[in-house]
């Protein structure tokens, strides 16, 4: 092999080598996640820290789902799935009145094509005295309800989804979940 | 000439100087490898883009104007670096679209699952405190120094100098640092959840674009490429030895972004714009001083190189021992400038500056044995006629002057800028 087509090979070869790493990145590593279990058995016996000082004893039967359950101080996100039906509880920051964030949480559940708000809100409270707003919404094949609640500048954000005949066997179990969300300023700290 | 760059200089890693890039490279197959890859990287971009620009026209217009803006500063100092032998325009933008499309589009996915893989083997509360900081650096620093081996790949010549892998690092990270702010700042829209508005826009801009612009991933870029630069460069070390500086260079640039996104001191210098502004300086500064550090070697070893090819020609009509001097440092030169324009106006300054360029380029052809000299030597003349006929016949400034004006006004602007900027932030209420 002459020297040029020598070169060629090496140029190739580092060339393939790179497209490799940069496979090996956008593809290898998202195979390796779906590889391993998202889910996790969660105690339906004691509160779970959702972050931001906010907690929910989850149903019975649920499971947490790690990847997009993330608590800090100051803000915080769990997912947990029953069966199929998804229940997910947002904690952010926020400055203003019980209406503006339903009005932002309805905003963004419309801005999903094919989603639609159904129904009008009816008010709704925790056993630990948080107000909130519950509503329902509706998609191609799919159902679900939001509620919304503030807590010291912060809301309380749940959305859940699933096909009709899922979520009329599961809302039962995650209503009387919602009504055990709490917000305690210690576990903020 | 004093004996101190000498010796600063002769530290870093020797220049081997390669001729310009041609029509050859489109014979090796790497070019068509990285063309290819950058051709997928732009349409998954393109694929993104599109669905921002649906959902908030107005939003991704502002975004996209402002973040283009403050990419031409970065652009033009980071190309500044290297002022002795720049590198061909075509070799940057390939550099900065790697970034952009390609570390971006890449990136996307592999932090994802990165982060993901973190809470799955570790906890949701360790991926909530140290995910960021873990997965983003590590898929972003590898992704974003391959763009640099690509420039090597694609035009070995090209990377000839230490300095050479600093400037195509920084522009790698540049490219993937504005489309970034684009994505997250569009992101801040959809979050706020008030429609199509740019108020989350201008935000994000001023963050992400100013307060966290200078130490974010074009440094971090950088100081990779450095590595890169001196592994290709350092052919009389030992390849091991070679190999460690530049993985040593890629975990810097990695503990650097780590340390930039962890959650450290999050909370701990208290609230308030003094706090932030501590927080950001003590993240930010510690790898901002080992790039300038490490760019001033590369540089006063390149200048040390470029300045004796030139002494060689021994001849005061192309550069006289005052300019050579001045030719080696980008403040002599700025002073040269300077000197100029309260001399003899704004045309000899312009005239300078086109002078010190000819001289560089002239340089560059001298160590790339070029054997027919005559048309750089003729741009180095034209401009010394130039500056002659308006009175000012010698491109270097006397000893002392200049620099203390550069200083103050350097010092001003920047305080003008940061209190402008802080009053923005704090009218938006994000400081």
């Amino acid at each position: 092999m002459g020297w040029a087509a020598r070169r060629q090979l090496i140029n190739l070869l580092g060339a393939l080598s790179l497209v490799g790493a940069l496979a090996g990145l956008a593809f290898g590593l998202p195979a390796l996640d779906r590889a391993l279990p998202a889910d996790r058995p969660v105690s339906a016996d004691r509160p779970y820290p959702i972050g931001g000082g906010v907690t929910v004893v989850p149903p019975p039967g649920a499971r947490v789902d790690v990847t997009e359950t993330r608590p800090t101080d100051e803000t915080g996100t769990a997912l947990f799935r029953l069966g199929p039906v998804r229940y997910v509880i947002n904690v952010q920051p926020f400055e203003g009145d019980l209406a503006a964030a339903a009005a932002r949480l309805r905003e963004r559940i419309t801005g999903t094509t094919g989603y639609q708000v159904t129904g009008t809100e009816l008010t709704i409270a925790t056993v630990s005295g948080l107000a909130g707003l519950q509503g329902g919404y509706t998609a191609p094949g799919r159902g679900g309800r939001y509620a919304v609640f503030l807590a010291d500048g912060r809301t309380i954000e749940v959305t859940v989804s699933g096909a009709d005949l899922d979520l009329g066997r599961s809302l039962p179990a995650i209503d009387a979940s919602t009504k055990t969300l709490s917000y305690s300023p210690e576990a903020a700290e | 000439m004093t004996a101190e760059p000498r010796l600063r200089s002769a530290r870093s890693a020797p220049v081997q100087p390669g001729d310009g890039p041609g029509l050859g490279l489109m014979r090796l197959p790497a070019f068509w490898i990285v063309l290819a890859t950058l051709a997928a990287g732009g349409a998954r971009m393109a694929v993104i883009a599109g669905r921002f620009a649906g959902a908030f026209p107005l939003a991704m217009l502002t975004a996209t104007a402002l973040f283009a803006l403050l990419a031409v500063p970065f652009w033009l100092f980071v190309t500044e670096l290297d002022f002795l032998e720049r590198e061909p325009p075509a070799l940057l933008v390939l550099a900065f679209a790697w970034g952009g499309l390609v570390a971006t589009s890449v990136s996307i996915p592999g932090s994802a699952a990165l982060d993901d893989l973190i809470a799955k083997l570790g906890s949701p509360h360790l991926a909530a405190d140290w995910g960021a900081a873990l997965a983003a650096p590590t898929v972003e620093e590898i992704a974003k120094t391959l763009g640099v081996v690509a420039i090597v790949l694609v035009a070995r010549a090209q990377v000839n100098s230490v300095l050479d892998g600093v400037v195509y690092g920084a522009m790698v990270g540049l490219g993937f640092q504005i489309i970034e702010d684009i994505v997250y700042a569009l992101g801040a829209v959809a979050l706020a959840g008030r429609g199509d508005q740019v108020e989350p826009v201008i935000t994000t801009f001023l963050l992400r674009g100013f307060l966290s612009g200078v130490w974010s991933h074009t440094l971090f870029g950088a100081l990779a490429g450095a590595g890169i630069g001196y592994l290709v460069v350092r052919a009389d070390r030992a390849w091991r030895i070679r190999l460690g500086v530049a993985m040593l260079a890629v975990l810097g640039a990695w503990a650097s972004h780590v340390l930039w996104n962890s959650p450290l001191f999050r909370d701990g210098l208290g609230n308030g714009a003094l706090a932030l502004l501590a927080v950001l300086v003590l993240k930010g500064l510690p790898p901002l001083l080992l790039i300038v550090l490490l760019v001033r070697a590369a540089h006063d070893r390149e200048a040390d190189y470029y300045a004796a090819q030139l002494a060689e020609l021994d001849d005061p009509e192309l550069i006289t021992a005052d300019e050579l001097n001045a030719l080696k440092s980008g403040s002599r030169r700025a002073s040269a400038r300077w000197h100029a324009r309260s001399r003899a106006g704004f045309r000899a300054r312009t005239a300078v500056r086109r002078l010190q360029r000819a001289q560089a380029r002239l340089a560059v052809e001298v160590s790339r044995g070029t054997p027919d000299l005559s048309r750089w030597c003729h741009e180095v003349r034209r401009q010394r006629r130039i500056l002659a006929a308006l009175g000012h016949p010698e491109a270097s400034a006397p000893e002392g002057k200049g620099p203390w004006r550069r200083t103050a006004s350097t010092v001003f602007t920047t305080a003008l800028a940061v209190a402008v900027l802080w009053a923005a932030i704090s009218t938006l209420g994000g400081g």
